[in-house]
Order: C-alpha cells, then structure tokens, then sequence
C-alpha cells in the first residue's frame, strides 16, 4: 500500500471522526438542551421535591401541634433544600441560552495545542528545516558555480577569439604587406625595364644614325672618286690630251667635288 | 435561536466540542485538539517529504516548502529585522504553517473547523512570541537599555514621557500578546459564524422554498473562498507582526 493511500485512509478516518463528534454536538439546540435540563431537573424535582414536600408536611403538622426547636430546624433547612434546587434548576436553564465565554481558552486544548505546537517546532528546528534549508543552498551554490563557470567560459572563448582576431588582422596586414612589396619590385623591374629598352634603343638607334652616316660617307666618298675618275676620263677625252700635270689636275677636280659636296651637306 | 423561523445552534455549540479521548482527565482531546495535531502532522510532512528527494529542480512538497521558506526570509524576515534575522526563520517558518493549517480547517469538508476560533493556540502562540521577543531584546540590548528604549522611544518631548511610558509599558507586556492572540482568534471566530449563519441558511430555505436558497448558497461559496484567503492573510499577519517585534527587540532604533 502506498504512502498516499495510507494518507489518503488516515484522513478519511480522521474526517469521519470528526463529523461524528461535529454532527452529535451541533445536532444540540437550544430547545433541545431546555427540554434536556428540563427533563433532568424534573426528575430531581419529583424525587427531591417530594420529600422535601412530606418533612414540611410534617413540619406543618407538628407546628399545628405546637412543634419543637428541631422540627423548626428540619423544616428551615429543607426550605432552604428546595431553594437550592430551584436555583440549580435556574442556573441549568440558563447554560443552555448562555454561551461560555468565548474566549476563555480550554485547559485541555491548550495541552494539545501546546504540546503539538513544541513537538512541531522541535522537530523543524532540529531535523526538517535544515534539510530543506541545506538542499536550497546546495542548488543555489550549484547554479552560482555553473553561472562562474559559464563566465569564466565565456572570458576564455572571447580571448581566444580576441587572440584568433587579432592574427587574423596580423595575417591581413603581412599580406598586404607582401602584395604591396611584390607590388613595388613589380614596378621598379617594370622601370628598370623600360629605362633598359629605353637605353638600347637609343644605342641601337645612335649606332644605325651612325652606320647610316659612315655608309653616307662611303659612298659620297666613292661617288667622289668615281665621279672624279669619271670626270677625268670625261675630261680627257674631251679634251684628247691629258692635262699636263694629271696629279695636279686630279688634285683641283677633287678640291671641285668636296666644295661642291660641302655645298651639298 | 429562532432566526427567520430557523433553528440556530446556539453559538457555543459551534465551537465547543464535546472530548472523545481521554474524557474527564486534564488530556482530554477532542476536535481542537485533533485538529491542531493535524496540523503538526502535515507540517512536518510537508517538510519531511520536501527534505526527501533530493532533485535540484523542485516538484510537489520541496516547491510548496521552498517557496514558503523564499517567502518568509524575502517577504517577513528582510522587510523587518534584516539579515540578522535568518536565524529566526526555522521558527517563523513553522509559526506560519502551524498557523495556517490551524486556520485552513475552517474550509476542509467534513472538517470544516478552524482550531483557531478557540483560545488555545492563539494565546499559546502569543505567550511564546512574547517571550521570544523580550529575551532577544534583553540580550541584545541588555535589560536597562532595552526597557529604556522601550518606555522611553527618543524623539518624544520629555515632558510628554509621563504619558508615553505607561503606555509603552503596556504596551509591550499586555497590549502586544493580547492583540496578537485575539486578532486570530476573533477572525477566525467571525470567519466559522459566517460560514455557519450562511449554510444554516441555505439549508433552512432548501427544505421550505428551494429557489431563494441559491442566494446564501453563492454567498456561501463566496465565503469560503474568502475564508481560504483569511486563513492564509492571518496566519501571514501573525508572523510578521512576530517578526517586527522581534525586529524591535534586536534594532532599538525603530
């Protein structure tokens, strides 16, 4: 059997007991209670009532017959009886439209209360209240750990992801470094190049200027000397003698052709 | 009493209830009695069952308990004595449940009591307090300073000590427990005459002309939901006024 049924049986139990008492003493009231002490007190009365009734009887009869001291005594003192019960009879009635004070607390109830209330906080104080103090801490201390560890975590992921970052940056920075560098020898090969090209074809042409001019004179040189030869031929067969002195001769045609080549420059 | 042609208990008769154990001897238990040992059984039970498993996400008895715990540390210990106060909150933790069980009778079916409405356990419960107020004040304060501080609150013109001082006195020996024990007490007695008066009412008119009983009935109900959040508001009250004079006893300057 289960703990709850076991529970769950108990307070059945207990509720059933209890409006038990409950339905018995709230079935009372205040009619009932008056017939209750009505029925009692009569009892009494017819029992006592009688009696007393029979000695003041007699009373009366021995006092018509001239009574003594003690007759008198018995007859105050029953009278006295039957006040006594009539004031009872009074008080009874009254209970039962007269509450107790309310508010007076009940000795027994108070044990109970007590007693239960002194156990109660014996028992939390010792045992109940600590466990589930204890184990509230324990959790806060669990989660206060994991959240320390989390952030601790989380510090540790951002470093590593300042450190990743900043050789990511450094990477970045070496490559357009390189780039630039690479960028830079490109050009100055590029420069280097172009002044050597540059150079060479200065040269080239400087030299083709002069090949030029060497071949000119070549062959202004050789025209100079055909033509002279040719002139001279020319000459002397025009003129069917050669000239006296032909070094001399030769020496005037070629002075002719330079100032004429002069003048042809 | 005849109310409306209705046979009423007579009041008395709902609230003393006749012993069924231990009868004629000084240990006689009877309804009240019974029902404050419930209450010490549930209480504990609530705490033991919470205190048993052990999970670190809270179900049923452990969340009833630790909620309870967070409320009476946060919401009565913190508001009126301060973290030095935590010490005192095993003990202000059982006077509220005890309390409130006492009180939550009223409304449980069959039951339908609240111990409360007795003397008993308000006055028991007002003597402890009141004792428990007075030793911490003395040893925290010391006896001259803490009746000094008592009967004579700085701040009053002296003159008018001659009247203040009486009054505090009574104050802190009579007016204090007194009003504690009887708050509870008359509330939970109004709350039992109301619940009472209404299904008298309801019933008496059932029996005769069925209709007009729909009205005291759905104030009955109406009742015992306000009764459930009395219950509860005044076990709430006896604690904190508990923890603020403790408060006062440990922290003169209030």
């Amino acid at each position: 059997m289960s703990r709850r049924l076991w529970a769950a049986a108990a307070v059945v139990v207990a509720a059933v007991a209890l409006s038990a008492s409950a339905a018995s003493a709230a079935g009372e009231t205040v009619g009932s209670c008056i017939f209750d002490e009505t029925t009692t007190v009569k009892k009494l009365v017819d029992v006592d009532f009688k009696e007393v009734e029979r000695i003041k009887n007699d009373i009366e009869a021995g006092e018509a017959k001239g009574a003594s001291d003690r007759e008198k005594e018995e007859a105050k003192k029953a009278k006295e009886e039957k006040d006594e019960l009539v004031e009872k009879y009074e008080t009874d009635l009254e209970g039962c439209v007269e509450a107790p004070n309310p508010i007076r607390p009940e000795t027994t109830e108070i044990i109970w209360g007590g007693l239960a209330f002194l156990v109660l906080l014996a028992l939390m104080t010792w045992k109940l209240f600590p466990r589930v103090k204890d184990l509230m801490e324990q959790r806060t201390q669990r989660i206060q750990d994991a959240i320390d560890d989390a952030d601790r975590q989380r510090a540790e992921a951002a470093e590593v992801k300042a450190n990743y970052e900043a050789e990511l940056a450094d990477a970045k920075a070496e490559a357009a470094r390189i780039v630039d560098e690479a960028r830079e020898q490109a050009g100055a090969v590029r420069a280097d190049l172009q002044a050597r090209a540059e150079a060479d074809i200065a040269d080239m042409r400087e030299r083709a200027a002069a090949d030029v001019e060497a071949s000119k004179r070549q062959a202004i040189a050789d025209l100079q000397s055909e033509v002279s030869d040719i002139a001279l031929g020319a000459a002397e067969a025009v003129l069917g003698r050669s000239l006296e002195d032909p070094e001399v001769q030769r020496q005037l045609v070629d002075d002719y052709i330079a100032s004429v080549g002069a003048g042809q420059d | 009493m005849n109310i409306f042609a209705l046979d009423f208990p007579p009041v008395s008769h709902l609230f003393v209830w006749p012993d069924f154990l231990f009868t004629d001897t000084p240990i006689a238990l009877n309804k009240t009695g019974l029902i404050y040992l419930i209450s010490l059984v549930l209480t504990a039970g609530l705490f033991w069952a919470a205190g048993r498993r052990r999970s670190l996400v809270p179900t049923g008895a452990q969340t009833v308990a630790e909620v309870s715990i967070d409320f009476v540390e946060n919401s009565i210990i913190m508001q009126t004595i301060g973290p030095d106060g935590r010490r005192y909150l095993p003990f202000l933790t059982t006077l509220f449940f005890f309390v409130f069980f006492s009180n939550i009778f009223e409304v449980v079916p069959f039951i339908q009591f609240p111990a409360n409405s007795r003397m008993a356990i308000p006055l028991v419960l007002a003597l402890v307090v009141w004792a428990i107020y007075h030793v911490v004040g003395i040893r925290a304060q010391g006896f001259y300073h803490y009746f000094k501080g008592a009967l004579f609150p700085p701040g009053v013109p002296k003159a008018l000590y001659i009247l203040v001082a009486p009054i505090e006195l009574l104050q802190i020996l009579l007016i204090r427990p007194l009003s504690l024990a009887i708050r509870l007490w008359a509330n939970m007695v109004a709350g039992h005459l109301l619940l009472v008066t209404f299904a008298v009412l309801s019933a008496a008119l059932w029996g005769t002309l069925y209709v007009p009983a729909v009205l005291p009935f759905a104030a009955l109900i109406l009742l015992t939901a306000f009764e459930i959040f009395v219950s509860a508001l005044q076990a709430f009250i006896f604690t904190i006024l508990t923890a603020v004079y403790i408060g006062g006893s440990l922290h003169p300057e209030h």
